[in-house]
């Protein structure tokens, strides 16, 4: 018999390294038996402690929560300014966010109802309608907040400039992609023209500094980090060349919308009321980039307050209502681009009972601390 | 082949200065390298001129920040849960399905072609059906920690019993001994060693996939600390700070799996071979 790598030396182990095992007490099947029965227990209950607060008051509400997926974008900003206010103003909230790092776990938690309310790409939303799954939008997420980059030393300086230049985008179904689909075109170029290669965004800045990308394209807050870190330069931003343009939307399942109508509408509602808080005042801005940035996307609160006011419609939270220009401008650039294949339509994967009219949308009613 | 008995002697007469000497470079040896390694590390880093890379000294910052903001140990426990627990079942589940696979030939012929098509396919690819099947709760990486390592237990504890003497078998059933005693008693035992080593190596398999299994949306573990670092713009300190924590109690658990061979039911095992 063979013996296993790195056990040809357990022979020469003096007899005294044994006494715990010779002594009757400390036999194999106790030791490990014991010790395997106290670990599990041990690591149960710190985890259910420390990390899941088993053990915290939660104030036995029977009400009905739901769990609604985001990804740390701006483009989702309005969700955790939601819950925030909610818990500030009633101790809790209807809902409790999940935060994801990538598209496709949030997409696969929709799917599996894990998140039966989400945040989540347009094209996606769509596509994921044209498969048969039953979601529906029912407000959007933002307007604008999406942008371009490339390297402050690039010679890159107009769209012409990126053929056969390295592009990365966040995904199959980005809308970042439809929005470089459309400046390509006017131009006369096609997808075919560049490199598209397919990156999660937080990973977008450090390709770009290291040069492993010629520019990349996602939501914020990534672009102004390029910006703020002094190595990128903004070949166009959302706003300047696609105004209103949407990427991401609130969505929710058929099953939830039958069941639990109420609660749709007044997650709606605080959305909106969220949407309208952000874009009432700057002071509101930078407050949300405070508790935001330390309390759900873990990130540097001072990149989140640039890219909230340098300019300050870089990204905006209002006129949310879903519209059919809207969404058939973007089923028609996406079956063109190959994203869609065009069988799912507005009525299909929208449901507009739920958003509010702009002008009647009420802000929430909470000023911040630390004006 | 050298027995314990054999060893026992040798160290016995050996005088006492050189085996000190022997104790101190045991540890000596290990640290320099680690201090050679942090020193080149350093220096490329400066020399690179790359602000992104951070420097030991970085990571040990963000180790500090980790523990000051209670974020360590709570991260630790996580991943100890979860791999605990993704390890626990699949010893559970692996040493008596690979004994019996060892033992009855017509079982290893119907199930080892399944086994072997699922052994070599990563973690990583049954993250969806993992989230589908266990939404984004601690069950999802539990079963991913579980599939990693279930696999290597089974096929160590089959080709245990392949590798039996026979004798033992052989004497076990003149003594008279019925199918489940021979199993607990005799082939279980008998196994063992070989059951040790494989559960050492899935062990590391199990802590090697925490970080994949952590980027399902759950929020805490040392994964998840790797997976939200990338969120936090240029916090790569974080990043190595985690990788630093992961390889540090990868080391610990070996080390602990290890002991297991201080125990007569093992040693015997290891000791005889040649």
């Amino acid at each position: 018999m063979n013996c296993p790598a790195g056990q040809s030396g357990l022979g020469k182990r003096p007899l005294n390294a044994r006494a715990m095992s010779t002594s009757p007490f400390f036999s194999l099947r106790r030791t490990v038996g014991g010790f395997a029965i106290f670990w599990l227990v041990g690591v149960t209950l710190l985890h259910g402690w420390m990390n899941l607060h088993l053990f915290a008051h939660t104030g036995g509400t029977k009400e009905y929560r739901f769990r609604i997926g985001f990804l740390p974008v701006t483009c989702h900003l309005t969700c955790p300014v939601t819950d925030f206010i909610n818990r500030q103003q009633t101790g809790t909230s209807i809902f409790d966010p999940v935060r994801f790092n990538g598209w496709p776990e949030l997409k696969e938690a929709y799917l599996s109802g894990y998140t039966p309310a989400t945040f989540i790409l347009a094209p996606m939303a769509i596509a994921l309608r044209e498969q048969g799954v039953k979601i529906k939008i029912v407000y959007l997420g933002h307007r604008d907040g999406s942008a371009l980059m490339v390297r402050t030393d690039s010679n890159i300086y107009k769209i012409d400039d990126l053929r056969g230049k390295t592009i990365a985008v966040p995904g199959r179904y980005a809308n970042q992609r439809l929005l470089l689909y459309r400046e390509l075109k006017a131009r006369g170029m096609t997808l075919d023209d560049v490199n598209l290669v397919e990156m999660p965004p937080p990973d977008m800045p450090t390709a770009l500094y290291s040069r492993a990308v010629d520019a990349i394209s996602s939501g914020e807050p990534f672009m102004g980090q390029t910006e703020l870190d002094g190595y990128g330069r903004c070949l166009y931003q959302a706003k300047d060349v696609w105004p209103g343009f949407i990427s991401c939307v609130l969505a929710v399942s058929e099953d939830m919308i039958r069941d639990h109508r109420p609660q749709v509408q007044e997650l709606v509602n605080g959305i909106a009321a969220s949407g309208k808080w952000l874009d009432t005042s700057m002071d509101h801005r930078m407050e949300a980039a405070q508790f935001v940035s330390t309390l759900y996307y873990n990130q540097n609160p001072r990149l989140l307050a640039y890219v909230l006011s340098k300019p300050p419609d870089r990204v905006k939270y209002t006129n949310l209502k879903p519209t059919r220009a809207n969404f058939e401008e973007i089923e028609m650039l996406g079956k063109a681009a190959g994203m869609l294949q065009g069988t799912a339509h507005f009525d299909d994967y929208v449901d507009t009972s739920f958003a509010p009219d702009d002008d009647k949308v009420v802000e929430q009613n909470y000023e911040p601390k630390t004006q | 082949m050298e027995s314990v008995v054999n060893g026992t002697r040798a160290e016995t007469a050996r005088p006492a200065a050189p085996r000190a000497k022997r104790d101190w470079l045991r540890l000596a040896l290990p640290c320099g390298v680690g201090l050679l390694f942090l020193l080149a590390w350093d220096l490329s880093v400066r020399f690179s001129g790359s602000d992104l890379f951070p420097k030991p000294m970085d990571v040990a910052r963000a180790i500090v920040e980790l523990i000051q903001h209670g974020l360590l140990v709570k991260y630790v426990v996580a991943s100890l849960f979860r791999v605990s627990w993704g390890f626990a079942l699949a010893t559970a589940a692996g040493v008596p399905f690979g004994l019996v696979l060892g033992w009855y030939t017509r079982a290893a012929q119907a199930f080892n072609p399944l086994i072997q098509i699922f052994r070599p396919i990563s973690p990583i690819a049954w993250i969806p059906v993992a989230i589908l099947w266990f939404g984004v709760s601690d069950a999802a990486p539990i079963f991913l920690i579980f599939l990693a390592s279930v696999f290597p237990i089974t096929v160590s504890a089959m080709a245990a019993v392949r590798n039996m003497q026979p004798v033992y078998v052989r004497a076990a059933k003149n003594f008279g001994l019925s199918e489940w005693e021979l199993f607990r008693q005799v082939i279980f035992r008998a196994c063992l060693p070989q059951i040790i080593t494989g559960l050492r190596i899935a062990l590391g398999i199990a802590w090697l996939v925490v970080v994949a299994a952590e980027m399902i949306a759950v929020n805490s573990g040392l994964g998840y600390l790797i997976i939200d670092a990338r969120n936090a713009g240029k916090r790569y300190d974080l990043v190595v700070a985690g990788m630093l924590m992961i390889g540090l109690i990868g080391l610990g658990l070996d080390m602990l799996v290890r002991k297991l061979e201080n125990f007569d039911e093992v040693r015997w095992g290891y000791a005889n071979r040649s």
